[in-house]
């Protein structure tokens, strides 16, 4: 009896163990590049390049200074601050590009999520298929194309690429979210009188708000993170913080502090808004395909 | 008698409100026509005056090409491997946080923090990490296990391996939250059951987990495929599809074609080698998805 | 609250010329003035015009930053800028010439970009401003200041194959750069290694330096790229064939695999895989010059004028222990360096050619760039009259004990454009360096993947129809 109770207690024990383990390993992984970037943007350039790696030391916060007000070398103000301009062109077209996706989407969805149609299985489809087309088929035509008609190098030329990112997205969730609502509560909206735009505007539009607020911030997160298309359809005066992250190579040294700083202050309004969307990002990252 | 309702209040009605939507669909298929176009032409930006149609000879050319043999490979086999991985390690993430862990809520809100980074940010946070000749924290780090410093990205094999840590971290959360969320949705009633029988817990994930889990594990599955087959951000960011043209997929060897050596018709040819590449993926994994849906709901 | 937040993004602007940048450039600007209108010719002729001038990441970037109002004032021109590291730069500035947009009526660029983009019909011969009399005061620029090696080195005649030094002049230089070996004195005295004359000698010094002091032997770029091959490797690989070889034969196929070349990269990739760093297929050049910086490495052939950095005590671990000499010569006893300048240029499609001009001609004058010299450490100068400066001298001369003026000095004597001029060389080098790789890592022997480098490079020139005359 007493034997057995203690090899329980031992099995429980090793058990205790072996979670805890597994825990620490998933939270040093999941952790452990966020805490090194945040500790190397608070260095100064000679701690950053101490071997052995410095956990210990005097934290500064000359690298957020200099990315707000550039650098200085001697007496004169040698480069430009570019990274508050990153910033704000992340913000223009970010928001932008959210906000024409959104009022394009939202009568598109109603449309799918509520009337048959012919062609309508078709179309759906075509929209959710720009999710998966390799982003390069689109960005050398648009390229040469923007080229020409003087939109490269623009917010508008930014916003208008970026809808293959938001558009086939908004759809989708507005879809899910509208599908959601009751039919009974449309229909008797009807019954009392309310045309297909009443019903929208007085019934679904007021019943999904939680949704399109949701719609909203992950796909204005998602312009946030876009990369590939700024890279090649933009330009210093109209990079946003993922291509201005990059240009912390110079020409004398990699930037490694500023790069580090720009990295933490680029990813905070991500970290904050994806907290407060938590328990949709995995429906928003499926298109609404889980929920 | 809704539906025959709605009908009568104009067929055109749907199309109208999808107009918007249509307008900016049609700005993203005119740029794809032209790309397709620009593909069956010899165009390069530096010899505007060479510019005509040459048919399928972009895409005979790229055949012909070493490195486009070692792209295809790549692709396919970095995709291969990259998905099984991360849904592997996304399964077990998943069960882990499923099972009655203390603190499994705090480690899920944390999961999210990879997924919300953009990928480049997260590459460049893991360049400065790998770094193999100044301080590079892993390299330290290992050192404790007493593992030799790793030539993390500028060796061949270490640079794959590299990419595909990073790739794995920014996306392991998506996998496991899926199936998290699959888990969370299976019916109790078979467990039971299974309990009642005296299966254990090993034999209650073979034959009743992954098989309820299925149609899940293939939407994940799908998604990643669809993202590797593509990826981009990661490699540009760390290896530009070095060393030795190890981490060189269909992706970075197109941007290559286009923005370092301005041979656009070259370049949009094998974009459409790779779109057709992601068209059959995706067409197999979503029937096997929509067949597997539709048994887990019988 | 609005008028607040205008006050704060008033403060924010202002800050960094608050901490002393435009005042010390108006009042230098004041003694400069001066010196600028001496020139013969109207300033204000563009007044009220306004250029984007196109810069790469680069100290001489740097010194016009702060000058640039007093070029508005002397002209009434104004300008804005856009600098880009390197490789987005040319990726940047090809968009807007092959769109001939004129959106960046000045750019940066040097000899062998110039072969690009005279081959697009992009840029403009800049003769025809410096005779015309009303934009340029000949006894004022001093044309003939300039060294005349680099002044030919931006002319071309657009003849595929040959022809530099012939023809328009395209560019004006603002800094030189050639090729030699730095390598630490103080561990080659400690451990008496001799300081190489031979490639062979080079790889036993690499050795020898890692055997003894624990470091790497030798450091150099090695990305894929044309940029590891232009500097240290195509310099010693003409050398190592007496100038007998080029890249491209008179028939402009390439020969990368000719004997002479195979053996040469062999030795040069052997002694990299011996004695270099581990991570040498992922270095850029600024990852090689830190690391010589940083004391990681035993030698480093390189950029000349990387000294500034190496010889910068509150940036270098090495200051004052470097010793530099020329790359070892072929059995002819001769080094042949290649050469590079950044050079100013003129876009075709600018909107007004004056201004262009005018910016160039000031950017390029005597004071501009003896300004950037000896303020902002641009090595090494294009114009004599810097090189002779005192504070000029004073602080290159104390470079290696002085072993710095005189290596850089013999080899200018022979150091060479060392491309042949062909409108493909990124291609071109893409090809040839990762042939290198290929060699590195074992995956051919070097007499393949040359072979095949060379076929592929063919290939391309085949489809776009470019062969000799």
């Amino acid at each position: 009896m007493r034997g057995g109770s203690q090899s329980r207690r031992r099995r429980h024990h090793v058990r205790t163990v072996a979670i805890a383990a597994a825990a620490a390993v998933l939270v040093i992984w999941t952790v452990l590049p966020f805490v090194w970037i945040l500790l190397t943007s608070l260095k100064n350039p000679g701690d950053i390049i101490s071997v052995p790696p410095k956990f210990v030391f005097k934290p500064t916060v000359s690298n957020y200074v200099a990315l707000v007000l550039g650098n200085h070398r001697g007496n004169y103000a040698s480069a430009r601050p570019d990274f508050p301009l990153f910033f704000l062109n992340s913000v223009i077209v970010s928001t932008g590009a959210v906000a024409l996706s959104v009022l394009a989407s939202i009568p598109a969805a109603y449309a799918l999520a509520r009337f048959t149609f012919p062609l309508k299985g078709a179309l759906g489809f075509i929209f959710m298929s720009f999710r998966f087309v390799p982003f390069l088929a689109f960005v050398i035509p648009l390229y040469l194309l923007y080229q020409r008609v003087g939109l490269y190098n623009t917010h508008i030329g930014l916003i208008l690429a970026y809808q293959l990112i938001t558009l086939p997205f908004t759809i989708w969730m507005l879809r899910s979210f509208f599908m959601e609502i009751p039919l009974e509560i449309q229909e008797a909206a009807q019954i009392d009188g309310c045309s297909w735009l009443g019903t929208l505007t007085r019934v679904i539009l007021p019943l999904s708000m939680p949704g399109i607020a949701v719609t909203v911030i992950l796909g204005f997160m998602f312009c946030w993170n876009a990369f590939n298309y700024p890279l090649m359809l933009a330009g210093r005066e109209t990079f946003p913080v993922t291509v201005g992250a990059i240009q912390f190579i110079s020409y004398e040294q990699v930037l490694w502090g500023q790069m580090a700083a720009a990295t933490i202050v680029s990813a905070l309004p991500q970290l904050v808004l994806s907290l407060m969307v938590q328990k949709y990002i995995v429906r928003g990252l499926t298109m609404g395909a889980v929920r | 008698m809704s539906v025959r309702r709605r009908r009568r209040r104009g067929r055109f009605l749907p199309y109208l409100l999808l107009a918007p939507a249509l307008i900016l669909l049609v700005g993203m298929v005119y740029p794809f026509g032209l790309g397709l176009y620009y593909s069956l032409n010899d165009y390069w930006l530096q010899f505007p005056k060479r510019f005509h149609f040459i048919g399928l000879g972009n895409y005979v050319n790229l055949f012909g090409k070493p490195l486009f043999a070692r792209a295809v490979e790549f692709t396919l086999g970095y995709t291969l491997v990259a998905v099984t991985i991360q849904v592997g390690l996304g399964l077990a993430v998943a069960l882990f946080l499923h099972a009655r862990v203390p603190g499994r809520r705090t480690m899920r809100a944390m999961m999210l923090m990879p997924l919300m980074i953009p990928p480049v940010i997260a590459a460049l946070m893991w360049k400065v990490m790998m770094d193999s000749t100044r301080a590079g924290i892993l390299n330290y780090l290992l050192s404790f296990i007493g593992v030799d410093p790793v030539n993390w990205l500028g060796s061949p094999h270490a640079a794959i391996v590299s990419v595909l840590i990073i790739d794995t971290w920014g996306n392991l959360p998506f996998v496991s939250l899926i199936l998290l969320g699959g888990l969370q949705a299976l019916p109790t009633e078979p467990y039971e059951a299974a309990r009642v029988d005296g299966a254990g817990p090993a034999a209650m994930l073979r034959y009743i987990t992954l098989p309820l889990l299925r149609p899940f594990i293939i939407l994940a599955a799908t998604f990643r495929v669809m993202d590797s087959l593509r990826i981009f951000d990661v490699i540009y960011a760390t290896t530009m599809g070095g060393p030795d043209d190890a981490t060189t997929n269909l992706s970075i060897m197109s941007y290559q074609y286009a923005f370092q050596w301005y041979q656009m018709g070259m370049a949009v040819a094998e974009t459409i080698v790779l779109l057709a590449m992601v068209v059959i993926a995706s067409y197999v994994l979503l029937r096997m998805w929509n067949r597997s849906a539709e048994s887990a709901a019988q | 609250m609005r008028l607040q937040r205008r006050s704060l993004n008033n403060l924010l602007l202002a800050m960094p010329f608050a901490m002393g940048g435009v005042r010390e450039a108006s009042a230098q600007g004041d003694e400069a003035l001066a010196y600028y209108h001496q020139a013969k010719i109207d300033w204000r002729q563009a007044a009220g015009k306004s250029l984007t001038i196109a810069m790469n990441k680069h100290p001489f970037t740097e010194s016009l930053l702060p000058l640039l109002p007093a070029f508005k004032a002397l002209t009434g021109i104004s300008v804005d800028y856009l600098i880009l590291p390197e490789d987005q730069y040319f990726t940047r500035i090809a968009a807007d010439l092959s769109s001939q947009q004129g959106q960046f009526p000045v750019l940066m660029t040097g000899p062998m970009r110039n072969w690009e983009f005279v081959s697009g019909d992009w840029i403009l011969p800049l003769d025809d401003f410096l005779t015309d009399p009303k934009l340029t005061d000949p006894s004022w620029y001093k044309m003939e200041d300039f060294y005349p090696a680099l002044i030919e080195a931006n002319r071309w005649d657009g003849k595929i194959g040959g022809g530099v030094g012939k023809g328009s002049l395209y560019s004006i230089p603002v800094m030189e750069e050639s090729y030699i070996l730095a390598y630490r004195k103080d561990i080659f005295d400690r451990y008496h290694i001799d300081v190489p004359t031979t490639y062979e000698g080079m790889a036993e010094a690499a050795r020898q330096v890692k055997k003894n002091a624990g470091i790497a032997g030798i450091v150099a770029r090695g990305t894929p790229s044309i940029a590891s091959l232009g500097t240290g490797f195509i310099s010693g690989l003409k050398s190592y064939t007496n100038n007998q070889w080029s890249e491209l034969n008179a028939k402009m196929k390439a020969d990368f695999d000719d004997p002479r070349s195979v053996k040469y990269t062999e030795m040069w990739v052997d002694m990299i895989r011996e004695s270099g760093p581990p991570n040498w297929a992922d270095m850029q050049w600024y990852d090689a010059m830190d690391a010589f910086t940083a004391g990681q490495a035993g030698m480093i052939a390189d950029c000349d004028f990387f000294a500034a950095g190496y010889e910068d005590p509150s940036k270098s671990k090495i200051a004052g222990k470097v010793g530099y000499a020329m790359l070892p010569p072929g059995s002819d006893g001769k080094t042949y360096s290649g050469l590079w300048t950044w050079a100013l240029g003129i876009n075709k499609a600018a909107k007004s050619k004056e201004a262009a001009w005018l910016f160039v001609q000031w950017a390029t004058s005597q004071h501009t760039l003896l300004e950037a010299t000896v303020s902002y450490r641009n090595y090494n100068p294009s114009r004599a009259s810097i090189t002779k400066d005192p504070r000029v001298q004073k602080t290159v001369g104390a470079w290696g004990d002085g072993s710095y003026v005189k290596t850089v000095e013999k080899n200018l004597e022979t150091a060479q454009v060392a491309w042949v001029p062909e409108p493909l060389r990124v291609r071109l080098g893409n090809i040839w360096a990762r042939a290198l790789q290929a060699i590195y890592f074992r995956r051919m022997s070097a007499a393949d993947a040359l072979k095949n480098a060379s076929k592929e490079c063919d290939q391309v020139f085949q489809e776009v129809g470019l062969s000799g005359q």
